[in-house]
């Protein structure tokens, strides 16, 4: 697909859900069940985002990519901060590509 | 304590956000220089999305290959919680707002805008959450463009172990959450990784119709066995 159109067609997703709730104010008498659904939705889709991708993306060496978030997992665990993590897992993850 | 909500008020309550949202965003610049984006693409999302998790799914399923309309679903999904919080903030707004000024301010309404800016007590003035919400956006385009130059002056032989990045990103925020709450969290992200690993791997579904199925089931699953305090 066209990198550009797929950041706008994103771009539209995202300014419906945040436009809709000032013109359509029926949304804020959903049953609570579906409201609570909702907010789960981002820690359900935290799940498929990370497997099985990250062991195909090494078809050679699939605990490469698993050395790397799981050091990752353990810097996050202990600290606040997304960098730090992230270049520690792409270091593991070299390094288990380059034995 | 009341406190007048003026633009500089606004300023200077985006300030921690900001101050939040620029690491993440380089996160995000590194992830679109790995996904093959050009520079002024990756801002371009940045710039027309402004939104954290509903950009970190759209860059993995375009790396994925996924179709269009998966992509529009997938992002319209994750993206559904900002209809109750619009739903909040609207609420609360200065009535006397003109008609061009909503769409502006639906545009900005990101988790962190939200829930700085509904502690404060309505109505909210359109140039409090002008500022507010410009604040944040500088923080997020600026981080993206930070991350996008350090994609490109990092040494060739990173490149294949840079692929790592955004699951490492996933992960960190998994992470994160399953501190905040609890072991229910990773439950529910293991049990929809499961369906999609089934889904994609043995029944052979586009990566994106299993995404949008794995996710809403693990969803509904976890909304039906967690409690109302555990989600916060």
């Amino acid at each position: 697909m066209n990198p550009t159109v797929a950041i706008l067609i994103s771009a539209l997703a995202t300014f419906i859900t945040r436009l809709l709730p000032y013109y359509a104010t029926w949304l804020s008498r959903l049953p609570r069940f579906f409201a609570k659904s909702l907010r789960l939705l981002p820690i359900a889709a935290l799940g498929p985002l990370i497997f099985p991708g990250v062991l195909l993306d090494y078809p050679d060496r699939w605990w490469a990519g698993l050395g790397g978030i799981a050091v990752a997992s353990l810097f996050a665990w202990r600290k606040n901060g997304m960098i730090i993590p992230i270049l520690l897992s792409i270091v593991t993850t070299w390094a288990i590509l380059a034995l | 304590m009341e406190r007048p909500l003026t633009f500089t008020q606004g300023c200077r309550d985006g300030l921690p956000i900001f101050i939040g949202y620029f690491p993440t965003a380089i996160a995000f610049g590194l992830v679109c220089r790995d996904l093959g984006l050009r520079s002024w693409q990756a801002i371009l999302f940045s710039v027309s999305n402004f939104a954290g998790s509903g950009q970190f799914l759209a860059a993995s399923l375009m790396g994925s290959g996924a179709l269009l309309a998966e992509l529009f679903i997938s992002v319209l999904l994750i993206n559904m919680r900002y209809l109750f919080m619009g739903a909040e903030l609207s609420r609360k707004l200065d009535a006397n707002l003109a008609a061009w000024q909503r769409p502006l301010i639906a545009f900005g309404t990101t988790d962190e805008v939200f829930s700085v800016a509904v502690l404060n007590p309505s109505p909210l003035p359109g140039r409090y959450l002008f500022a507010l919400e410009g604040t944040s956006f500088l923080g997020w385009v600026s981080g993206t463009a930070t991350g996008v130059l350090i994609g490109t002056i990092l040494p060739l032989r990173l490149q294949l172990a840079v692929g790592v990045t955004l699951y490492a990103l996933f992960t960190v925020l998994l992470t994160q959450q399953v501190r905040q709450k609890g072991v229910m969290a990773l439950a529910i992200a293991a049990f929809s990784a499961a369906i999609h690993t089934i889904l994609t791997g043995i029944l052979s579904l586009p990566v994106g119709w299993s995404f949008v199925i794995s996710m809403l089931s693990a969803a509904f699953i976890g909304a039906l066995i967690i409690d109302e305090e555990t989600i916060g």
